[in-house]
């Protein structure tokens, strides 16, 4: 197979990479140390893998790589850090929506892609907007208030404490 | 329809006020999973790593002919290539393996690798380390495998008939576990009616959204490392006996874990990273695909449990007698004890006099059985449950009432005769979860509407004569801050977080001034398995006495600095001060180095044992089993559309004691998600296996509940203080999961007035149900 | 695990595209990938060569074309879900693609993939047959149209031939005072494969009778027109007699299978069922929850 010169921009970063096409976006994306997108089922199954490319949420294991070339994409660890968390982060660590959070980094894409184009969305968009991410820790209802609480957060409504 | 309930108040508890326990504080590590920062197992690399891989069995019953891997090993890029014949003797025991000082139980062994006999789907056979994934893929694919497929037996009642097929010592019988309590017979006499009912559980998969992953290397000091998501880092015992080292050379580093649920208390990927390890010297990883994962570790047991139950016409039930038959699937593991606790709870919390239990758990080629949230309780719950809304209606009583006639209480005795020290709040429990259904929607003419509930014990802490113990070391640091290290594996239900709370409030300390360096076999105190809903009660429990002796110094120090009692002082926001006069303190940091400055010790290990009891009476089960349990109770409303059978939850509340809620945002969350899997044991999730072979391979076809399938359970958090972890603190993970399955199955057939006696109750099976003698899908 | 070797095209026009397909034997086009690598993935698919159509502008978009809705066989479900157009025109394909799959792989499927992987639960296509949809198919020498209902064959095969490339699917604008939905079952509330679709067309009287289009997935080895049940209700009052009987009519031209979500039995139970229900509100003149 020959391998292609790819551009990436990955969390507002630049990133040229160098690989086969059958390599998949989740794939590339691990490699180049963004181990916060997580493999669950590379199958589309389980949306652990969610990232958002040019703004839409896509389970990165279905996406080859070269098909993302020139393309923006964000990440969980894109959206915010330790010191940077996002109000959508910090709703999740508030609102007990994280256990073993290995959904978390997917679930928190679904939930920007959501927000981005529904501000203030009801129980029942919520629930469809992450239908797509299994979580089999919490039972979805505290994430479901994450949500709701990261979108009033963003609405200025400040932290609920 | 259950009818409306009384609630009354509940019995008043003094339960002392505190300042971090009992507050839903934001978790120590949940920050860090949200941002993306968490590194998990398969996250990690090492320089120089290479990538490994399994070969497994696509039969499941067969003998391996011929392995030649002389083609695999020739390939460029291939390490190494490993199969039984390298690994002389080389033996996984199953048996609760390094976690207690007892000798394994006989017969409980597997081979690391398989070597002539092949037992079930995905045995593994070859392990094959090279530079890239692709590679070890490839050489994989290039493995010489020829197998002799040999005949199987797929159902543990085949399995125990003469002339069946053996998979396991010459009866494929794994365990037996009998109760004998009282006279059935006369107990059966004295009765008004007999009632009698069968009901059945498939496989269920643990699913948890991480599959199972390592990295191993073998360090300066020759010491074996495993990087690992494991429940039991005491493993580091097992992977040293396989690979014949001593156990001072093998440390396994825990990771967050992405989901356990029982499915990674077993040896997974620990033994085949040590050995590839050690055979090339350099750094291995291990990822399980998922449809690997399925295939390669554990699941429920299926269970058939029948109950035959005589009662009075006031619904006192006068003798109970049950027969459990399990599937422990192709090797032992953990299966004994499953079955054990299945067959102790059996009856459920009630009061019985005469008691006769038999369980027998039968080796088949299916795949291996072992735990899973309940470990046995959801079976025996689903059974009893359902049996007593069952004898409900033989005897024209409302559910509730037969409930309470035969409620245990406090002081009473459980069926294998341990007397119950705690407080008993079925009665409190079940009402309010039935009281917060609210009123009842109404059935249409293609809805019909059912309403019902489950109550339930659930024992916490492990079998006692295991002789549990959990050790943990807490300390001041010089700048007021705080350290705990503990061997403590956090599964994802908070296992550490709570540790940090327990400690923060002895000390002082805000909870994000406290850090806690967990799950390393090497550095970290050993505090057991995160298994058996243990870790608050054992490990919360080490945490507190270590905490309280580091507080013991600082009381007195704080004392003689202030020149009062150390009973006039106390501790909080980094600050210690006089009881009522808060002007008069002084920071922890300041403290410390008085404390250091005299040589008192900032710092203690500590040890925390269970009670140790000697194992039950093999012929009659009594004896005591357990610590403590865990009592609740579920109610769920459902619409089941009678045109397509599918069922809706439309409410859903539980209630339990927790004893004590550490950090009640996430005894919320336990009790939230572990009704959710129960919700999905009841109505969607089977592990299909025909004829030894995975029907359900992916997550596509094994279906667990997504965000639109259940509404939220409402959690009602008892907390009576009489539990016997930290604070009265109870357990609360698998408790959570135990009444939901039988509450569901219940209300379905409260609504449509039969019964259905399996789960998942699909909508296929309540259609045939409602069109009796229509074909359909056994 | 990784996916197996090929070769990746990435053409930019059209012409392109088809030049590649009918140059390379084996040459499999994909879009959104979300069947395709599942396939690949799994070693059930080992094309040696895949052409990515996702570059190509004009495969893309909802447009009104002489009194027709054509879609670019490049438009993903997400984008006709959200589309104004569709939702104007025949919210009855709206409604598919809302149910179809999860949020991320609506974004990333296509209309054109999901119908030339011809699964037999494909769930855009019951809704196209109820539209009397034609496929357009281009290659290297020619175009032709393919009516729906000729251009599934069997399970994973259609009319398409392997050097050709969907490029739209078209169907007539329904008449003003057309009802259609669409309703599929699974065995839990989201992102789940059929066990049975059905999508139903009903128009406004028209010369003493009326344009009736009931279709069927997951039943058959293809979707299918359950023509019979059609009939029943193309003259004549639609009552509730009428409505049963084209439900029974559309569970006998079943035939499905009995796989590990559901038994032949069930499946014509539940297509009795889904079929009476999505017709009631026809006869009730109100919207069905």
């Amino acid at each position: 197979m020959d391998e292609r010169t790819i551009r990436l921009k990955i969390n507002g970063r630049e990133r040229e990479v160098s690989l086969p096409p059958n390599v998949t976006l989740l794939r590339v994306l691990r490699d180049l140390g963004y181990v916060d997108v997580k493999n669950g089922c590379e199958k589309g199954d389980c949306g652990a893998c969610a990232v958002l490319l040019d703004g839409k949420l896509v389970n990165s294991c279905l996406v080859l790589a070269w098909q993302a070339d020139g393309r923006e994409i964000l990440t969980a660890s894109g959206l915010g850090s330790i010191e940077h968390p996002h109000p959508i982060q910090e709703a999740f660590a508030d609102t007990g929506a994280v256990q073993c959070g290995y959904c978390t980094p997917g679930m928190i894409m679904a939930t920007k892609a959501l927000l981005d184009v529904n501000p203030d969305p009801s129980e029942e968009e919520i629930r469809e907007a992450i239908s797509g991410n299994l979580c089999r820790c919490t039972g979805y209802a505290q994430i479901v208030e994450a949500v709701k609480e990261a979108a009033r957060r963003l609405a200025g409504g400040g932290d609920s404490g | 329809m259950i009818g409306k309930v009384e609630v009354k108040p509940l019995p008043k508890v003094d339960l002392p006020p505190l300042r971090q326990v009992g507050r839903p504080l934001r978790r120590v590590d949940a920050l860090g999973k949200a941002v993306g920062s968490t590194v998990y197992a398969a996250d990690f690399s090492m320089p120089n790593m290479l990538h490994a891989k399994v070969l497994r069995s696509p039969v499941p019953s067969g003998r391996i002919v011929g392995l030649n891997v002389d083609r695999a090993r020739s390939i460029p890029g291939v390490a190494c290539v490993l199969t039984a014949r390298d690994l002389p003797g080389a033996k996984l025991s199953t048996d609760m393996p390094g976690q207690t000082g007892r000798k394994e139980r006989a017969g409980s062994a597997a081979p690391v690798l398989a070597r002539d006999v092949v037992r079930f789907q995905g045995e593994p056979i070859a392990l094959v380390a090279a530079e890239t994934e692709e590679i070890a893929e490839e050489a994989i694919g290039a493995i010489e495998l020829e197998m002799e497929e040999t005949p199987g037996v797929f159902d543990p009642e085949e399995a125990l008939k003469p002339g069946a097929p053996k998979v396991y010592g010459d009866d494929n019988v794994v365990a037996r576990w009998k109760i004998r309590k009282g006279d059935v017979e006369k107990g059966m006499a004295e009765a008004d009616l007999i009632v009698e009912n069968t009901f059945r559980m498939p496989f269920v998969e643990h699913a948890y959204l991480e599959p199972e992953a390592g990295v191993a290397w073998v360090d300066d000091q020759g010491v074996i490392n495993i990087r690992v998501c494991t429940q039991v880092v005491e493993h580091f015992r097992s992977v040293a006996k396989a690979l014949g080292i001593p156990q001072n050379k093998v440390r396994i580093r825990g990771t967050m874990v992405g989901g356990g649920f029982g499915g990674k208390e077993d040896v997974t990927v620990e033994i085949f990273l040590a050995l590839l390890a050690r055979e090339t010297g350099r750094p291995v990883k291990l990822v399980y695909t998922r449809e690997e994962s399925f295939v390669a570790q554990s699941k429920r047991h299926p269970f058939v449990i029948t109950h035959r139950t005589g009662v009075k016409r006031d619904g006192r039930i006068t003798a109970a007698k049950i027969d459990m038959i399990a599937d422990s699937g192709a090797y032992p593991y953990l299966t004994p004890y499953v079955l054990l606790y299945a067959t102790a709870m059996a009856t459920g919390p009630y009061r019985i006099e005469n008691v006769s239990v038999d369980s027998v758990a039968a080796a088949t080629n299916q795949p291996f059985t072992s735990a899973f949230r309940g470990f046995g309780g959801p079976q025996a719950a689903l059974a009893y449950e359902q049996q007593m809304d069952e004898i409900a209606k033989a005897v024209g009583l409302d559910p509730l009432t037969v409930r309470r006639a035969n409620y245990l209480r406090r002081g009473d005795e459980t069926a294998t005769g341990q007397r119950i020290a705690s407080e008993v709040w079925l009665e409190e429990t079940v009402t309010r979860a039935i009281a917060g259904l609210g009123e009842p929607t109404p059935s249409s003419k293609t809805r019909k509407v059912g309403r019902g509930f489950a109550s339930y014990f659930q024992s916490y802490g492990r079998i006692t004569w295991f002789h549990d113990t959990s050790r943990a070391w807490v300390g001041l640091e010089l700048d007021g801050t705080a350290t705990i290290r503990c061997g403590v594996p956090d599964i994802g239900a908070g296992q550490a977080n709570s540790l940090c709370q327990i400690a923060s409030e002895l000390l002082g300390v805000p909870l994000e001034r406290v850090t806690v360096y967990a799950t390393d076999s090497a550095v970290t105190p050993l505090a057991g398995t995160s298994t058996a809903t243990r870790q608050l009660y054992m490990s919360g429990n080490a945490v507190h006495k270590a905490a309280s002796a580091v507080r013991k110094n600082l009381l007195d120090r704080a004392a003689v600095h202030f020149g009062v009692g150390p009973d006039a002082v106390d501790l909080a926001d980094g600050r210690a001060f006089v009881k009522g006069d808060e002007s008069r303190s002084i920071g922890l940091d300041e403290l410390a180095s008085a404390c250091a400055a005299d040589g008192i010790p900032l710092s203690n290990l500590a040890l925390f044992t269970a009670p140790f009891t000697d194992g039950i009476d093999p012929e009659t089960g009594q004896g005591d089993i357990w610590p403590d349990f865990t009592f609740g109770a579920q109610a769920v409303e459902v619409a089941v559309d009678i045109e397509t059978g599918q069922v809706e939850v439309l409410k859903s509340v539980a209630c339990h004691d927790v004893g004590r809620a550490i950090n009640p945002a996430a005894v919320r969350g336990q009790i939230i998600g572990g009704s959710h899997q129960g919700l999905g044991y009841a109505l969607m999730e089977e592990y299909i296996v025909k004829d030894g072979i995975t029907q359900t391979p992916s997550l596509a076809e094994y279906l667990v509940p997504t965000s639109c399938d259940f509404p939220a359970t409402e959690a009602i958090i008892l907390e009576s203080g009489s539990g016997v972890g930290p604070f009265g603190a109870k357990g609360i993970g698998e408790p959570a999961l135990t009444p939901a399955a039988p509450a569901v199955a219940n209300a379905v057939a409260d609504a449509i007035g039969i019964r259905i006696h399996e789960v998942p109750i699909t909508p296929e099976r309540v259609l045939a149900a409602m069109k009796r003698g229509a074909r359909w899908r056994g | 695990m990784t996916l197996p070797k090929f070769e990746l095209h990435r053409p930019e026009s059209l012409d392109e595209a088809l030049d590649i397909l009918a140059s390379s034997p084996g040459a499999v086009p994909i879009a959104g990938g979300t069947a395709l690598i599942v396939d690949m993935r799994g070693r059930r698919l080992s094309p040696p060569v895949l052409v990515d159509i996702g570059l190509i502008d004009r495969l893309s978009g909802v447009r009104i074309e002489g009194g027709e809705v054509v879609i670019g066989a490049a438009t993903t479900i997400a984008e006709i879900k959200e589309s104004d157009l569709i939702a104007q025109h025949s919210p009855l394909l709206s409604e598919a693609c809302g149910l179809f799959a999860s949020p991320s792989v609506r974004n990333r499927a296509t209309i054109g993939g999901n119908i030339a992987y011809a699964s037999p639960a494909a769930d855009t296509a019951p809704p196209l047959l109820a539209l009397d949809a034609s496929v357009e198919l281009a290659s290297a020498s020619g175009r032709r149209t393919v009516p729906i209902d000729r251009f599934f064959l069997g399970v994973r095969r259609t009319e398409r031939r392997d050097d050709e490339l969907i490029t739209a699917i078209r169907f007539p604008i329904p008449a003003e005072g057309t009802e259609g939905r669409f309703r599929k079952l699974g065995l839990r509330r989201a992102d789940a494969i059929s066990v049975v679709s059905a999508a139903v067309s009903i128009g406004p009287p028209a010369d003493g009778g009326r344009r009736v289009r009931i279709a069927l997935g997951a039943v058959a080895p293809t979707p299918i027109r359950a023509r019979r049940a059609e009939e029943a209700l193309s003259a004549g009052p639609i009552d509730e007699g009428a409505i049963l009987a084209a439900a029974e009519a559309a569970a006998s031209e079943a035939s499905p299978v009995s796989d590990l979500r559901g038994s032949d039995w069930y499946r014509r139970e539940a297509i009795r069922a889904l079929v009476r229900r999505l017709l009631r509100p026809v006869v009730e003149g109100r919207s069905d929850g």
